[in-house]
C-alpha cells in the first residue's frame, strides 16, 4: 500500500505534517497487516508469535505434551518441549488446555470462489450440436486464480472450521480450467495464491441444452479434446522444429491447454461424484494415459480394491448422507437394535407381514448408511492413503461428519493425516506445510480440547503466520450446526 | 388364422339351408336367431356346460343347456371342439377417447379444470375408433371408458364395443370418477431439486378441496330437492352442471370410482368414503391393495384391480407383486375386478386376468373378475356378465380358452349383433402376408439409382 | 449416533461382494422338457453346464462332484431370453443435442445396480442389448449385456466378446427432437421432416468415408514420410468409418415403410449390410423388400397407434415377416415388458399362427443372429454360454411361472429363494416404505432415465412441450 494510493496530497499546509507522520505510518505497515488482531488499525508491533504451555501435535501419532511452537513471519522457527522464546513473542499461553495441529488442507473445494448470483437461464445458441466451447463449458485454459476472493463466505467458514490451504478448482460444467493451491486467507486474491500443482479440473457435467450434455456425451468430448490436442501437439513440434512445406498447424486456447498433460506435467483432477462415476474417471485415464488425482467417491465402497490397486491418489469427500427422518426421531441405542435385527429371511406375503417388512427396510437403511460412514475407516484398513475435500459441503458440518465417521471405524490419527500429511504429500505441499516443524509455513489450528471430541472449540487459526480468532458464539465443531447429523 | 379360414367353411357347410351366408360374404353385423351348438360353454354364473347350446335371439340369450331345442330359421354355429365365453368386460380404460397418444387433436380424455364431474365420457367416446374392432376380436366385448385428469375427471360409461351412436353403444351404467389425491413421497424427483418444497401443501389443498366439493354437493342437493318438491316461491336455483353430476352420487344411484393406489392413501381413502357415508363406491387401480386388503375387504369396497402387467411399486418390493395383487386381496376376501388400464392394446385385459390367475387368482376368479364381478360391480349384473338367459348376447366362441395366447376368437356376439372377425390389423395381415401376389412381373427390389 | 456393523450384516456385505467373484459355474439340470430351438423339442433331458459353458445335453448325465443338481422333472428349460431393444441398467440414454452423436456410447454410462436387471432375469432374460435413445438420426454405441445381478462393476456386465452396435432413428422421433422443437430459440435444426433424415443420414456417411480415405492416404504417405500431416483427428468419423468398414452391426428405430427402405437404399450406396430395423412397426409393408437386403427386423409384439407412425400398424407383423423370410425378434423397449417376453412372443400365435419354435425363435436364436451373438447363446446347443430359463409350465402359456435363471451357469434368479428385497445398492437417506410409481404396459413414452435426459435437456433451455 504506497503513501500515494492511501493519501493523495493536499495542498493544505496545515494537515501535511501530520499528514506525512500518518502517511509514514501507513507506509511502516506491512501489507499483511494483521499480525495480532484483525483490526487493521491498530500498529503492528511484533511478527513473531509463539504458544506455550500447549499439547502439540507435530503429526499424526506424535505428540508433545507441554510444548512450544515458535513462528515468524509465517515460517515454524522451532517447536518443542523446551523451546527459547524470542524476547520480541507475542505469547500466547495455552495454559495445558490448548491442543495445536497443523492446519488443515482442503485437497479440493471451491473456496475462495463465490458462486455466482442469480444465473438464469443459459444463453441460447443458434446450433446446440456444435456450440462455442465457453456455452459447452469447456475452458481449460482458464485458472482459479483469475476468480479467487478472499471475502467469499466460504474462506472465512473453513478457517473457523481449522483449514489453512486448499486446492481451489473453479466452477463451471465439464472443464472449468485449472485449480490452483491457495491459502484462505489474504487481502487480496494474488495474496491467496501458493506457487504448486496445477492440475486441470474435470468433472461429469455435461452443457445445459447443448452438445455435450450427458455423461456419455462428456467423455466422448473430453476423448475428442485429448486425442485432437495430442494430434496438434506432434504437429506443433514437427512445425517448430521446421515449418518448410507444412501448413500452419491449427490452434486455440482450449487444445493448448492440454498439452503440459499428454505432456505429463500436468495432472488431471477428477471429481466423482458417486461410484459410476470413479469407474469412468479410471475408464478415460486407463484410455488415455494421463496423470490422475481423483476426488470425491461418494459410496465408492464397492471401489476399494479397483482404487487401491491403481494406485491413484484419492481425496474422499467430507460428506455424508442425511439420516433418514425416521431415524432422527429414534433414540442411538434403539437404532442399534434395528441395525442388528435384520433379517434377510423375511418374505412379506400378505398384508400381514407389512409391518415387519418396513422394520427390515429400516434396518437395511442403516446398515447402508453406515457403509458411507465408514468408507473412510474402510479405504484406511485396506492401506490406501487418502486426503479429504469438502467440495459441496458445508464448512459447519465438516467436523461433525468427520467425528461420525471416527465413530464407524477410522481412527482420530488416520482423520488428521488425511486432513494435513496425506494431503500435503498428495499436493506436492509436504516440504512446506502439513506437519508443524521447524522451517514449515506457520498453518496452525488451535483447539480447546482434543481436535475430534465431541465438545472441542477451534478457538484460532494461523494462515502463514496470521491469526484468526473464532468468533465467541461458534467454533464449535460440536452439535451447535443447525442440521443435527 | 388358418384355424378362422377353417372354421369360416366349416361353418359355410353346417348352416342350415336358406339365407346361408359364409362369414366372409357378409361383412355386416346381423342380429338374429342363433345356435351355437355343441359347445363347452363356460357360464361363469351356473358352471361349465361341457356339451351344449346357446341359443340367440335379437340382442338376448333365450336358452342355454345341454338339451336345447334350435328354433326353425336360427343360424347354426357347430362348436364341436370349441368353447362359448361370455364378452369380457374391462373395468378402466380410455378406449375411444383417445386415437393416437401422441396427437393432442385426437386426446379427449382430459378436460381443462379440477372439478369436472359433468364431463360424460359416453357421448365423447368415438364409436369409429380404429381401437375398436382391434380390441372386441379378443373377446371384450365391454369397456369402461374413463375421463382424465384433475380431482373428479369427469363420468366414466360403460359402453359395448359395438355400436354407431352413444346410445347404441351404452351398456347401461356410468360412474363418477374421482382421483383421491395421492400423499407425496419423501424424495422429490430429480428434475424438480430447485424451489421450494410445496407438494405437502398441495396435497393438504387437495384433500380440503375434495371435501369441500361434496359439502358443496350435499347442500346443493337439499337445494334441489327442496326446489322440486316445490317451487313456488322459490329462486331458481343456480345452474351448477358439476353439482348435477354429484347428486346420484350422494344418493348412491350411481357409482363413485375412486382412483387411488398407494397403501395409505387407500387407507384416507376408505376413512373418507365411510366418513362421507356414500353408499355405492368402487375403488379403481389399487395397485398396492394386497398391502391393506384386510382393511378393503372389511370396508366392503369393490376393487377393480390393475393394471396386473405391471411392475411392483417400490423398488424393495418382490417382482411379481403386480401379477400377485389381485389374488392376494382375493384371498382376503375383497372382490376384485380386473382392468387393463390401456386405450389402445385393451385386447391385453384376457392377458392381465392370466397372470393375475397364475399368480394366485386362480382361473376361476380370473375369469369372474373380467365377467360377472365387474357387472355386479355396476349393477348390470341382470344382463351381463354371464351366459344365461335372459342376460344380452355379448359372447363368444374361441377355440381355447381365451386367456391363452395360442387361442383364437372365431366368432363374436355383441347385443346379439354377429360383429364379423374384423379389424385393422386383420385387414393389413391379409393385404400384405403375401403382398406381391397379384403382380405378374415382379419389379427390381431396391434399384440402385437412388 | 454411534452404531457398528452386526455380523449378520457383514456377512451381507461379503455377499453382495462376492457377486464380483465367479461369473462362470456349474450346473446340471435334470429331466426337464428342453427347448433347444434350434434342434426341437427334447423330453426328460438333462442339460450340463460346466464352466459357464453348455458341456453336455441327454439322458442320465452323471453330475460331477460338488456340482448343483436341479430336479426339473415337469418343467420346461429354454435358452436364455435376449431383449434385443432395452434401455436398462444406464445412467442416460439420450445425448439429444446433436442429430448425430456417433461417438458416444452406452458403455460409458453402463450401471449395474439397476434394478431392472434383476427383475427382467425374472422373465427368464438373460441377455439385452441395452441401447441409446431415439432421438438422434445416428445416436450412439449401444451395449450388449449380461444379467449378472450382484456384479458392481460395470465391465463385469459386459457380454465381452459381443459385436459393436450403433442406434439410428428415422421418422417422429429426430424430426421432432431437432427440427421442430426450437428450444428455446435456438433455433430448429435439420432433420425436421423425413428428407432431412435422409440428407443427414447420407452426409454423415459421406464424411465418414472421406475421414477413412483421409486416413488410409495418411497412413500410406507416412510409411515413408516421417512429415506426414494426419488428418484432424474426429471421434465421430471415427466410428462412422468403423460402420463403413463391417465392424459396427447398424440397429434403426424406425416405422414407416417408406423411411425403411429409404436407409436400405443409402445403406446399399455406402456398402453397409448388417441392419436390424428396430421397432419397424410398418416393415411387413416392406417384408419382401427387406427379406432381399438380408434386412432383419425386431419388432413389438402388439404396441401400436401411440404416435401417427405407428396407426398403421398390424400386431401380425411379426408374423407377415417371419413367413416371408426376414429374420424376425421381438423386444420390450419397456422395462416391464422385458419381465415377460415369453408371453410377447406367445402373442405371435395368436397374430399369424407363428409355432412354437417360431415363437420362441423371436426370443432367442433371432435376437441372437442380429446382435451378432449367436455363436454364444439363442439356442441350447453343446458349447454355447449356460444362459438358460426354467419354467414350470410351457413358456408360451399364460399360466406358466418362471422359476429359476442362469447366466453362464451361474444362478441369477430363484423364484423361491431370492429375498424380497434384491437391491445392491439402498438408499441411504431416502423415506423407507413409500410409494414409487410403477411401469406398466401402456409406458412405452420412454424409460424413466430417459423422460429425465429429456426433460433436463430441454428444461435447461426453457423448452415447453415434451411427447
Amino acid at each position: 500500500m504506497s503513501k500515494e494510493a492511501a493519501f493523495p496530497r493536499s495542498s493544505r499546509a496545515g494537515n501535511s505534517r501530520g499528514l506525512l507522520w500518518l502517511a509514514a505510518a501507513l507506509w511502516l505497515l506491512p501489507s499483511e497487516a494483521l499480525a495480532q488482531k484483525n483490526s487493521p488499525d491498530i500498529p503492528v508491533v511484533s511478527t513473531v508469535t509463539a504458544i506455550q504451555n500447549a499439547r502439540i501435535v507435530p503429526s499424526p501419532g506424535q505428540v508433545i505434551e507441554s510444548g512450544t511452537v515458535v513462528f515468524r513471519d509465517g515460517v515454524i522457527t522451532a517447536v518443542g518441549r523446551r523451546v527459547d522464546i524470542p524476547y520480541d513473542a507475542h505469547v500466547i499461553d495455552g495454559g495445558d488446555s490448548l491442543s495445536v495441529y497443523a492446519g488443515f488442507i482442503d485437497a479440493l473445494s471451491h473456496v475462495g470462489i463465490p458462486e455466482p448470483r442469480n444465473q438464469g437461464q443459459p444463453e441460447s445458441v443458434p446450433d446446440r450440436s456444435n456450440p462455442p466451447f465457453e456455452r459447452a463449458g469447456i475452458t481449460p485454459e482458464a485458472s482459479a486464480r483469475t476468480a479467487l476472493d478472499p471475502e467469499d463466505d466460504a474462506v472465512e467458514a473453513m478457517r473457523h472450521a481449522g483449514f489453512t490451504t486448499a486446492l481451489v478448482a473453479p466452477r463451471g460444467r465439464m472443464l472449468p480450467g485449472q485449480a490452483t493451491l491457495a491459502l484462505l486467507a489474504g487481502t487480496n486474491a494474488s495474496e491467496m495464491i501458493l506457487q504448486g500443482a496445477e492440475p486441470m479440473f474435470f468433472q461429469f457435467e455435461g452443457a445445459q441444452g447443448v452438445y455435450p450434455g450427458t455423461p456419455m456425451g462428456v467423455m466422448s468430448k473430453f476423448r475428442q479434446l485429448y486425442r485432437e490436442a495430442d494430434r496438434r501437439r506432434k504437429l506443433e513440434a514437427m512445425y517448430s522444429e521446421d515449418p518448410s512445406g507444412l501448413s500452419k498447424p491449427p490452434f486455440d486456447p482450449v487444445h493448448e491447454a492440454f498439452f503440459p498433460v499428454i505432456a505429463g506435467n500436468r495432472s488431471v483432477a477428477i471429481w466423482a461424484d458417486d461410484v459410476l462415476e470413479i469407474h469412468r474417471a479410471m475408464t478415460l485415464q486407463e484410455e488415455l494415459g494421463f496423470s490422475m488425482m481423483l476426488f470425491g467417491l461418494e459410496g465408492g465402497f464397492d471401489t476399494l480394491s479397483k482404487v487401491a490397486a491403481s494406485g491413484v491418489p484419492v481425496a474422499l469427500t467430507l460428506d455424508l448422507p442425511d439420516k433418514p427422518r425416521w431415524a432422527a426421531k429414534v433414540e442411538a441405542d434403539s437404532l442399534q437394535q434395528i441395525l442388528d435385527a435384520y433379517d434377510d429371511e423375511t418374505r412379506t406375503a400378505t398384508f400381514r407381514d407389512v409391518e415387519a417388512e418396513q422394520r427390515n427396510l429400516e434396518s437395511r437403511q442403516l446398515w447402508s448408511r453406515a457403509r458411507y460412514v465408514g468408507m473412510a475407516a474402510a479405504y484406511h484398513d485396506a492401506g490406501v492413503p487418502f486426503a479429504f475435500a469438502s467440495m459441496g459441503v458445508d464448512a459447519k458440518d465438516i467436523h461433525a461428519n468427520l467425528r461420525e465417521m471416527i465413530g464407524e471405524g477410522l481412527s482420530s490419527d488416520a482423520a488428521l493425516a488425511a486432513l494435513t500429511t496425506n494431503a500435503a504429500s498428495m499436493l506436492g505441499l509436504s516440504d512446506r506445510m502439513g506437519a508443524i516443524r521447524t522451517g514449515m509455513m506457520a498453518n496452525l489450528v488451535v483447539t480447546h480440547g482434543s481436535l475430534f471430541n465431541e465438545d472441542t472449540k477451534i478457538t484460532m487459526t494461523f494462515v502463514n503466520g496470521h491469526m484468526f480468532e473464532a468468533p465467541a458464539s461458534t467454533g464449535r465443531t460440536g452439535s451447535n450446526s443447525p442440521s443435527d447429523r | 388364422m388358418k384355424r378362422f379360414m377353417t372354421f369360416v367353411l366349416a361353418v359355410g357347410f353346417l348352416i342350415q339351408p336358406f339365407e346361408v351366408q359364409a362369414q366372409e360374404q357378409d361383412e355386416k353385423a346381423r342380429q338374429g336367431t342363433y345356435a351355437i351348438t355343441n359347445a363347452r360353454i363356460e357360464t361363469v354364473a351356473n358352471g361349465t356346460i361341457e356339451r351344449g347350446t346357446v341359443v340367440i335371439e335379437g340382442d338376448r340369450i333365450i336358452a342355454v343347456g345341454e338339451n336345447v331345442a334350435i328354433p326353425d330359421g336360427a343360424r347354426v354355429i357347430d362348436g364341436s371342439g370349441l368353447h362359448v365365453y361370455p364378452g369380457m368386460i374391462d373395468s378402466g380404460t380410455n378406449l375411444g377417447l383417445t386415437e393416437i397418444g401422441s396427437v393432442a387433436e385426437t386426446n379427449d380424455t382430459n378436460e381443462i379444470g379440477d372439478i369436472t364431474p359433468h364431463m360424460e365420457a359416453l357421448t365423447a367416446v368415438n364409436p369409429n375408433a380404429v381401437a375398436i374392432p382391434v380390441t372386441r376380436v379378443s373377446g371384450v366385448t365391454t369397456v369402461v371408458a374413463e375421463p382424465t385428469g384433475g380431482l373428479l375427471p369427469g363420468t366414466a360409461a360403460l359402453v359395448n364395443l359395438f355400436g354407431y351412436t352413444a346410445e347404441q353403444m351404452s351398456a347401461g351404467s356410468k360412474m363418477v370418477i374421482v382421483q383421491f389425491p395421492q400423499e407425496p413421497s419423501g424424495n422429490r424427483p430429480r428434475w424438480q431439486q430447485s424451489g421450494p418444497d410445496r407438494r405437502q401443501e398441495r396435497y393438504k389443498d387437495a384433500l380440503a378441496k375434495l371435501d369441500e366439493v361434496f359439502d358443496r354437493a350435499e347442500l346443493y342437493d337439499r337445494i334441489m330437492t327442496a326446489y322440486a318438491a316445490d317451487p313456488s316461491g322459490k329462486e331458481q336455483p343456480v345452474y351448477a352442471p358439476e353439482m348435477d353430476a354429484l347428486r346420484p352420487v350422494l344418493s348412491g344411484d350411481v357409482a363413485l370410482m375412486v382412483k387411488v393406489d398407494a397403501a395409505d392413501d387407500i387407507l384416507k381413502a376408505i376413512d373418507w368414503v365411510q366418513k362421507r357415508e356414500l353408499p355405492n363406491v368402487v375403488f379403481s387401480g389399487v395397485n398396492e391393495g394386497w398391502r391393506v386388503a384386510d382393511k378393503l375387504a372389511e370396508a366392503g369396497i369393490p376393487t377393480l384391480v390393475g393394471p396386473v402387467l405391471a411392475t411392483p411399486t417400490r423398488s424393495s418390493d418382490r417382482y411379481d407383486r403386480a401379477y400377485a395383487n389381485a389374488g392376494l386381496m382375493a384371498e382376503a376376501g375383497v372382490k376384485v375386478a380386473i382392468r387393463s388400464g390401456e386405450s389402445e392394446n385393451v385386447r391385453n385385459l384376457p392377458f392381465n386376468a392370466g397372470f393375475a390367475a397364475t399368480y394366485g387368482l386362480g382361473k376361476e376368479a380370473a375369469l369372474r373378475a373380467v365377467t360377472l364381478a365387474p357387472a355386479e360391480m355396476f349393477g348390470i349384473a341382470d344382463d351381463y356378465g354371464s351366459i344365461e338367459v335372459g342376460k344380452k348376447a355379448n359372447l363368444f366362441v374361441s377355440d381355447g380358452d381365451p386367456f391363452e395366447t395360442s387361442t383364437n376368437i372365431l366368432a363374436l356376439f355383441i347385443d346379439g349383433f354377429n360383429v364379423p372377425i374384423e379389424s385393422r390389423h386383420i385387414d393389413l395381415y391379409e393385404e400384405f402376408l403375401n403382398r406381391d401376389e397379384g403382380r405378374l412381373q415382379p419389379v427390381e427390389i431396391l434399384p440402385a439409382d437412388n | 449416533m454411534k452404531y457398528t456393523f452386526s455380523t449378520t450384516l457383514l456377512a451381507l456385505l461379503v455377499v453382495v461382494s462376492l457377486g464380483q467373484a465367479a461369473f462362470a459355474q456349474d450346473v446340471l439340470i435334470r429331466n426337464a422338457t428342453v427347448l433347444t430351438v434350434t434342434n426341437g423339442t427334447l423330453e426328460d433331458t438333462d442339460v450340463l453346464i460346466t464352466d459357464g459353458v453348455i458341456a453336455d445335453i441327454g439322458t442320465d448325465l452323471r453330475a460331477p462332484r460338488g456340482v448343483d443338481v436341479i430336479d426339473a422333472t415337469g418343467k420346461f428349460v429354454m435358452p436364455g431370453i435376449i431383449d434385443a431393444h432395452a434401455h436398462i441398467a444406464l445412467s442416460s440414454i439420450n445425448e439429444g443435442s446433436s442429430p448425430v452423436t456417433a461417438e458416444v456410447s452406452m458403455e460409458d454410462v453402463v450401471n449395474p445396480y439397476h434394478l431392472g436387471i434383476y427383475r427382467a432375469s425374472a422373465g427368464g432374460v438373460t441377455v439385452s442389448h441395452t441401447m441409446h435413445g431415439s432421438a438422434n438420426v445416428i445416436g450412439g454405441q449401444n451395449e450388449t449385456i449380461k444379467h449378472r445381478w450382484g456384479a458392481t462393476n460395470p465391465d463385469a456386465i459386459r457380454f465381452v466378446g459381443a459385436p459393436r452396435t450403433i442406434k439410428f432413428a428415422l421418422g417422429e422421433n429426430p424430426t421432432r427432437v431437432h427440427g421442430r422443437r426450437a428450444s428455446g430459440g435456438s433455433g430448429a435444426i435439420v432433420p425436421a421432416t423425413r428428407m432431412g433424415v435422409e440428407q443427414v443420414l447420407r452426409s454423415a456417411f459421406e464424411n465418414g468415408k472421406r475421414y477413412m480415405e483421409a486416413w488410409d492416404a495418411y497412413n500410406a504417405e507416412a510409411a515413408t514420410n516421417p512429415r506426414a500431416v494426419p488428418p484432424v483427428w474426429n471421434e465421430r468419423l471415427e466410428v462412422m468409418a468403423d460402420i463403413l468398414r463391417g465392424e459396427i452391426l447398424v440397429h434403426c428405430h424406425s416405422y414407416r415403410a417408406d423411411e425403411i427402405v429409404m436407409l436400405t437404399r443409402v445403406l446399399k450406396d455406402y456398402g453397409v449390410d448388417k441392419i436390424t430395423f428396430q421397432h419397424a412397426n410398418e416393415a411387413f409393408k416392406v417384408a419382401p423388400e427387406l427379406a432381399a437386403y438380408g434386412a432383419h427386423a425386431s419388432v413389438f409384439a402388439d404396441w401400436w397407434s401411440y404416435k401417427f407412425e405407428v396407426y398403421y400398424s398390424t400386431a401380425y407383423n411379426a408374423a407377415i415377416l417371419t413367413r416371408n423370410g426376414v429374420i424376425t425378434s421381438v423386444n420390450s423397449d419397456s422395462g416391464e415388458l422385458n419381465r415377460h417376453l415369453y408371453h410377447e412372443a406367445a402373442k405371435s400365435q395368436r397374430y399369424g399362427g407363428l409355432t412354437d419354435d417360431e415363437a420362441l425363435a423371436l426370443i432367442t436364436i433371432n435376437p441372437a443372429i442380429q446382435l451378432g451373438i449367436q455363436d454364444r447363446v439363442g439356442s441350447i446347443e453343446i458349447g454355447k454360454d449356460g444362459d438358460v430359463a426354467i419354467f414350470e409350465g410351457h413358456p408360451l402359456s399364460i399360466y406358466t411361472i418362471p422359476v429359476l435363471t442362469y447366466v453362464d451357469g451361474v444362478k441369477v434368479f430363484d423364484r423361491e429363494n431370492d429375498p424380497d428385497d434384491v437391491r445392491v445398492d439402498v438408499d441411504p437417506t431416502a423415506e423407507v416404505g413409500m410409494y414409487e410409481g410403477q411401469i406398466t404396459g401402456k409406458d412405452h413414452i420412454h424409460s424413466h432415465e430417459e423422460v429425465v435426459d429429456m426433460l433436463h435437456f430441454f428444461q435447461s433451455v426453457a423448452d415447453t412441450h415434451i411427447h
